[in-house]
């Protein structure tokens, strides 16, 4: 049992339940222990327009909190991941800005000690985990079941900040998707953004960008649409109906979380992978070829 | 005998007297110990200055001299010389480097001063212990090794064997003719590549001077210049060189005919397991590729190789092992030509994902007429003729993630390429090309991108984010800045013009010839404008693609030059040795043999002597690097010119 | 001496743009001078066939000093934040972080903010997250909040008295 302070953020458990139910369905499964803690805030990624330096505290207040307790961090959000992960990059790099990030944080009776392993969840199932104990735990293999796969700008992007996935060809989803039968499909689209970070302002356009790549995913043929972050999900799940008027296009498209589909394939009763939550047509989702 | 030491004082125009209070040094430096003398000049590696020192010393009978000037690296030469006119020998000059070291380096005049001071003081107590030496000589050995077969080490042999000395070329692959070979037509001229090539092959092949070793590698280099021993490996070509007449019947009769990617060809053609690269092949002879040769890889072929019933020369040997052999040459070319980068590096440009995205070299192949498509130009995914052809330029050059440098070629060859295109197809084949700057810096080079410019090209100043594969086609977002306007660009056929590269094993190959590289990974040259084909290390050369991308007119040129640099040596019968090399005091050496294991140029053996083991220093192949002195436990090794006797006092003076 | 762009007769300005230089230089290790304009960010911007951001631009405006051009342009806003340009730029230029930096100095100096942001930040300092827990409905549409659903208590901050303290002196220190 591999134990890991579990880092929620905002979107996954205020509304994104689904993410954090089947979140918690599996990782028992994979012998991953999650550890819930207080006192956690917002990781200051969506505040970087307004104020970037309460983004760096922000990440820095959540990162001090889990280093108190001894173990490294999963952050299933890859906004978080990437606010956490340049966090660190800056502080570590930046004497100035070190200083004066722990002196507000001492305020708070908190500290930035030195860098933790941030893990999301794909790196977490992919590398930590490992394909072999998937495939060992697959009761319902999704065979013939043709998925595309998003992993959220925030998680591929930038390299230089070091992310767990590679920037342009990404493939470690696909492998724990090929692990569960399933058939992962590159597409030309696959790296395209979902638009999220715009529905705060220009939700129209947004949800443009939504719709512009669940077409193509759609054109394809594909029978699935796989994610990993809550920001994403809520524009290509939650609100695939808007999208889709958006682009004057009927959208009709599964669109799951990893966790959701790993849970599935482990045989896990749909309600408690949250699959009631998704409102895109998840009923769809075959399983054991067409 | 105390000696009569002058310091001289360069002002170097500004460089150093803007910094360094030059009176106060003078007046300074007069009066230590054993200076008679001291004088200033605003250029002393000048003719006044060389006449200055000249007569001071003859006026004062000086016989210990030190310049405080530039780095040694510098003029140390141009003043011994200055010296050795005077009548001293040489060896009694001291120089005190207080330009790079002193007034370049600080900004505070009087600190730089008082440092300046400290150096002459060091400089004088150096000049007061050192002694004369004498040049012994090397004789030269008269031959040259020319390493790499490309238009380059070509140009190189053909030059040196011209000159009248006997040249070993030698190419690691079965043919020379290199990357020029592969071209179709070249730039701004648009000769036939192979037209002008082929000649040039011939009479390397003819000339009696020029022994050509083809099909082998380097092994290992030892020696100094004048005296280099090569060690070459001769890979098994599994055919007798001397009874192969090239008919080709073998290649033919190869069960592996049209199956093995042809790398001539870029890997759009097939050949045979034996093969003769291309045809206009030096040496027109077969080779069997023992990566798939059913025969070498398996030890059998069907009922038994058809190329051996085929062969009525009875040329081909499966049992042939891979030779050795030895030769000592006076210098070495270097001329291993470069590497293109792979572009799928450039993971977004869809290389090796997609099938119509070909690189440049790829398309030279599918323009040229004696290629694997007969010089039709054809989409590999479905051998159609393109309507659309979309040349992206600088892939992966003067990228920060990639390479930095300029390919220098690029935008040229692909230019080149559109010509020839528009040559076959007129305008029904619509081009693009995606450029950040064109670089047509040559001459004649401007005047031909203008003939593309007037053809119906459309332009595009500006680079796709990537490149996509939609259905059947290519789609490419440009943003195009002369127009300010997003073009979707669908298309057949993307080239990519990728950077070029130090070839791979660079690294490997630098050490095995003592050369450095620079921080690219290209051979370094000893000066960028003054010494462009030399190396750091004596006698041996640099020419073509090795040294950085060049075109072939620039690779030619520096051909010439090496091979110019070369016959210097060449042309004498012995050289001057290095007289600042080690000794050994056989009084207290105890053969411990650590100089011997630290001497980066074998230049030191062990020898007994009265049954005590001491170590020898091989005068000619000492290099005076000094690595031995700081290793010997004993302090028996001692540098001329450098003696610890010398250098303690110097020292000390220095920061007293 | 002047350099005077005749379009909107605005001039460089210097103290300005050094301050975005440095603050990318620290927090990016990023040096916008060395941009030649591929415009390879522009030709993949996800912002700029809907919204004509043009990554290259800003860039080059930066350059040039002509900073209050783009802070008065509500285009600054339309980035989302993709990444893209910063990935594939050959020269390690990061307009995204540019555009960063270029917000933060809007809204410092009191220009409007658009959107939800003025909501998101104020969720955050009253408790910690960007949004209360919301009642969503699921495919039924039966409405479904977090409690019901046997989840753990949320994690934000304890002490919210020091956490808004904290947060409010960050308002009005700058990088």
């Amino acid at each position: 049992m591999k134990k890991y302070v579990f880092y929620p953020g905002c979107v996954m458990p205020t509304e994104q339940y689904a993410y954090e139910l089947s979140i918690r369905e599996i990782m028992p499964i994979l012998d991953i222990e999650l550890i819930d803690v207080k006192d956690f805030s917002c990781c200051g990624e969506p505040m970087k327009s307004v104020n970037q330096l309460m983004t760096i505290y922000l990440s820095a207040r959540n990162i001090s909190i889990a280093e108190k307790e001894g173990y490294d961090i999963f952050v299933p959000c890859p906004m978080c991941h990437l606010s956490l992960s340049e966090c660190q990059n800056i502080l570590e790099n930046n004497h100035e800005i070190n200083k004066k990030i722990n002196e507000m944080l001492s305020s708070e009776n908190l500290c930035y000690n030195k860098p933790i392993n941030i893990v999301n969840t794909v790196d977490l199932i992919h590398d930590i985990v490992g394909l072999d104990k998937i495939k060992k735990l697959v009761k319902n293999p999704l065979n013939k079941l043709k998925a595309a796969t998003h992993y959220g700008c925030h998680l591929i992007r930038p390299s230089e900040i070091g992310r767990p996935v590679d920037s342009e060809n990404p493939q470690k989803m696909e492998n724990i998707i090929k692990a569960i039968g399933a058939e992962p499909h590159d597409y030309s689209e696959k790296l395209d953004c979902c638009g999220a970070m715009i529905n705060t302002n220009l939700p129209e356009s947004a949800l443009t960008k939504t719709g512009q790549k669940l077409v193509a995913v759609q054109n394809y043929g594909f029978d699935v649409f796989v994610d990993v972050c809550p920001w994403c999900h809520r524009m290509f799940d939650s609100k695939q109906k808007k999208a889709g008027e958006t682009v004057a296009a009927k959208l009709d498209m599964p669109v799951v979380y990893l966790t959701q589909l790993l849970g599935l394939s482990f045989g896990i009763d749909r309600n408690k992978l949250g699959l009631n939550l998704n409102l895109s047509p998840v009923d769809k989702i075959k399983f054991g070829g067409k | 005998m105390s000696k009569k030491i002058g310091v001289f004082v360069c002002h170097c125009g500004i460089n150093i007297a803007s910094n360094v209070d030059i009176e106060e040094l003078i007046k300074y430096s007069s009066n230590l110990n054993n200076v008679i003398v001291s004088k200033d000049y605003k250029y002393m590696c000048s003719d006044n200055g060389a006449n200055l020192i000249k007569d001071t010393i003859k006026k004062y009978k000086l016989d210990g001299i030190v310049i405080a000037c530039c780095s040694p690296r510098m003029h140390e030469n141009t003043f011994r010389g200055y010296v050795e006119n005077a009548g001293i020998n040489a060896f009694n000059l001291e120089i005190a480097n207080i330009r790079e070291q002193c007034s370049w380096a600080h900004d505070d005049k009087k600190r730089s001063t008082e440092k300046a001071k400290s150096l002459v003081r060091g400089a004088v107590a150096k000049a007061r212990l050192l002694e004369s030496l004498e040049k012994s000589t090397i004789s030269v050995n008269p031959n040259a090794l020319v390493i790499g077969g490309g238009i380059s080490g070509i140009q190189t042999s053909l030059d040196l064997a011209e000159k009248g000395f006997k040249v070993y070329l030698v190419e690691r692959t079965p043919s020379i003719g290199g990357r020029m070979a592969q071209l179709d037509k070249t730039f701004p001229t648009l000769d036939c590549s192979g037209c002008i090539l082929t000649p040039k092959m011939m009479e390397v092949a003819n000339n009696q001077n020029i022994e050509l070793i083809t099909y082998s590698e380097i092994e290992n280099v030892d020696g100094n210049i004048g005296n280099y021993k090569v060690k070459i490996r001769k890979k098994p070509r599994y055919v007798d060189l001397d009874k192969c007449t090239g008919c080709g019947d073998c290649v033919v009769a190869c069960r592996l005919k049209d199956r093995i990617s042809n790398e001539f060809d870029m890997g759009l053609g097939k050949r045979s397991a034996i093969y003769i690269p291309f045809p206009q092949a030096i040496p027109m002879k077969c080779t069997v590729d023992e990566n798939n040769c059913l025969m070498i890889k398996h030890g059998k072929c069907g009922k038994g190789p058809l190329c051996i019933e085929a062969c009525e020369a009875d040329a081909i040997d499966f049992s042939q092992k891979e030779e050795f052999l030895e030769i000592e040459v006076g210098v070495i070319v270097v001329a291993t030509g470069y590497d293109l980068l792979d572009p799928s590096k450039v993971y977004e440009f869809g290389y090796s994902r997609y099938k119509n995205v070909i690189t440049s070299m790829e398309m030279e192949r599918l323009i040229s007429s004696s290629g694997p498509t007969s010089g039709e130009i054809l989409c590999p995914s479905n051998n159609k003729i393109p309507n659309s052809i979309t040349y992206i330029l600088c892939v992966g050059s003067r990228d920060e993630t990639s390479c930095t440098w300029c390919c220098r070629i690029g935008c040229m060859s692909a230019l080149k390429q559109i010509y020839l295109i528009k040559e076959k197809f007129g305008n029904k084949v619509e081009i693009n090309i995606s450029y950040t700057d064109i670089r047509s810096f040559g001459k004649g080079y401007e005047e031909f991108y203008r003939k593309i410019r007037g053809e119906n090209t459309n332009f595009f100043r500006g680079k796709p984010s990537d490149v996509r594969n939609i259905q059947d086609r290519l789609k490419l977002d440009i943003f195009d800045t002369t127009t300010n306007k997003l073009f979707e660009i669908n298309t057949d056929l993307v080239v990519l013009v990728p950077e070029l590269i130090p070839r791979m094993d660079s690294d490997v190959f630098s050490r095995i010839l003592h050369i450095s590289q620079s921080s690219d990974g290209f051979y370094l040259e000893a000066h960028p404008k003054l010494r462009p084909m030399d190396t750091f290390t004596a006698g041996i050369f640099l020419a073509g693609c090795c040294q950085g991308p060049k075109d072939i007119q620039d690779s030619v040129s520096q051909a010439s030059g090496a091979a110019g640099r070369a016959a210097n040596i060449l042309s004498k019968k012995e050289l001057e040795a290095e007289p600042q090399v080690a000794i050994v005091d056989v009084e207290n050496c105890s053969g411990c043999s650590m100089c011997i294991s630290i001497c980066p140029f074998n230049a030191i053996d062990l020898v007994e002597e009265k049954g005590k083991k001491q170590a020898k220093v091989i005068e000619a192949l000492c290099k005076g690097c000094g690595a031995c002195v700081g290793a010997c436990p004993s302090g028996s090794m001692q540098q001329l010119g450098f003696k610890d006797k010398q250098m303690i006092p110097m020292v000390e003076e220095t920061v007293y | 001496m002047s350099i005077i762009d005749l379009t909107s007769m605005g001039e460089p300005q210097k103290d300005i743009k050094n301050q975005i230089n440095n603050r990318l230089k620290k927090l990016q290790d990023e040096v916008s001078e060395f941009c030649y304009q591929c415009a390879k960010c522009t030709s993949g911007c996800e912002a700029h066939k809907l919204l004509e951001l043009e990554p290259h631009k800003i860039v080059a405006l930066l350059k040039r000093g002509l900073i209050d051009e783009m802070l008065n342009s509500d285009v600054i806003w339309t980035c989302m934040s993709c990444f893209k340009c910063r990935e594939r730029c050959p020269q390690k230029v990061a307009p995204v972080e540019i555009l960063f930096a270029l917000k933060n100095i809007a809204v410092a100096s009191g220009k409007p903010i658009p959107g939800k942001y003025s909501a998101m930040l104020q969720s955050i300092l009253s408790n910690g997250l960007i949004q209360d827990v919301q009642t969503i409905s699921d495919r039924n549409n039966q409405a479904i909040k977090r409690d019901k659903l046997n989840l753990p208590d949320l994690s934000k901050p304890v002490d919210t008295n020091k956490f808004q303290l904290v947060l409010s002196k960050l308002a009005i220190e700058k990088i």
